[in-house]
């Protein structure tokens, strides 16, 4: 009885604990529902403040797509709220490559509704991560 | 502080020589993949949002990496990666600030491969050492890309791996950068 007990613990353990899987960061609900320009704002006015607030936490964003960049099979939703010494600054997305084939239904200009997993503040543009397109 | 030296280190990069602005390069898609090999398992992180940016005309040369943007293929590696190892909450981003060394081999406005030497300072963790790395960077129809592997001793930067995962975890790491970077000017 006890050999099963701890059979069954360390396949807990291993299946949940050691092994357990990433969120499903497009179903998952977000933490914060704001717009673009408003989290980008948050962290030039007050970087701690924002940090503390956003990293790490899911956020669904409302805003002017400006651009649609790909680099090495990967695609970045960006939304231009400034310009800066390293040219266009604002929110960059990093899409998941399940959404990848949505980008061709995207238009420049267009207001979108994303969602994704914020990295932090560069000093230039906020980043997020895990990126998905809230229908 | 170390952020506020890095931007402004950024900005008199970008700030000198601006009658040359066509001469700098940048991309904010760069790739940063560091892969440890240890007994008991491989371990491999990629992050696919890396700012870096190079003055052709000066050879300075720069990247900076979100921590948190690190992806892992298990979940619980990537936890103890942020909150454990590198505290990516108090030290968010690591960095590069350098210059090329032998400037004088690389011809950035003629299409090719040219192999380099980087000297700067690498900040991991609120921690700076001065490094000198090779890679290549080559040159192609108005691109230039950036290579370098090197490797990292992670005690030299304060991360610190507990005795019970040391057979989890490499003492030192590889890191591999590539970056493809257009002119700012365009």
């Amino acid at each position: 009885m006890l050999a099963a007990t701890c059979m069954l613990a360390g396949i807990f353990v291993y299946v949940f604990v050691i092994n357990k899987s990433h969120p499903d960061y497009a179903a998952a609900r977000a933490d914060y529902a704001l717009n673009a320009g408003e989290i980008f704002e948050a962290y030039r006015s007050d970087k701690a403040a924002a940090s503390s607030l956003y990293d790490g936490k899911i956020v669904e964003l409302t805003g002017q797509l400006t651009a649609i960049e790909s680099a090495d099979n990967e695609a970045y939703l960006c939304f231009v709220l400034d310009e800066g010494l390293f040219g266009p600054e604002g929110v960059r997305l990093h899409l998941l490559k399940s959404e990848n084939n949505k980008v061709s239904t995207l238009q420049q200009g267009e207001w979108v509704r994303i969602k994704g997993y914020v990295t932090g503040y560069n000093e230039t543009d906020v980043l997020l991560e895990h990126g998905s397109l809230v229908q | 502080m170390r952020t506020h030296q890095f931007v402004l280190t950024m900005v008199l990069f970008l700030a000198l020589g601006g009658e040359a602005f066509s001469q700098k390069f940048a991309t904010k898609t760069g790739t940063i993949r560091f892969y440890s090999e240890a007994p008991a398992e491989n371990i491999e992180a990629i992050n696919k949002q890396v700012n870096s940016a190079l003055d052709t005309q000066s050879g300075d040369f720069v990247f900076k990496v979100l921590m948190k943007g690190f992806q892992f293929e298990k979940a619980l590696m990537q936890e103890h990666f942020n909150e454990n190892y590198v505290e990516s909450h108090k030290y968010p981003n690591a960095s590069f600030v350098g210059k090329i060394n032998n400037l004088s081999e690389v011809d950035f406005s003629k299409n090719g491969t040219y192999e380099a030497t980087v000297s700067g300072k690498l900040t991991i963790k609120g921690v700076s050492k001065d490094v000198t790395e090779k890679g290549t960077f080559e040159v192609k129809d108005g691109t230039i890309g950036g290579k370098s592997i090197f490797y990292v001793k992670l005690a030299d930067y304060g991360v610190e791996i507990p005795k019970t995962v040391m057979k989890n975890i490499a003492e030192t790491i590889e890191i591999t950068v590539d970056v493809s970077m257009i002119s700012l000017n365009k």
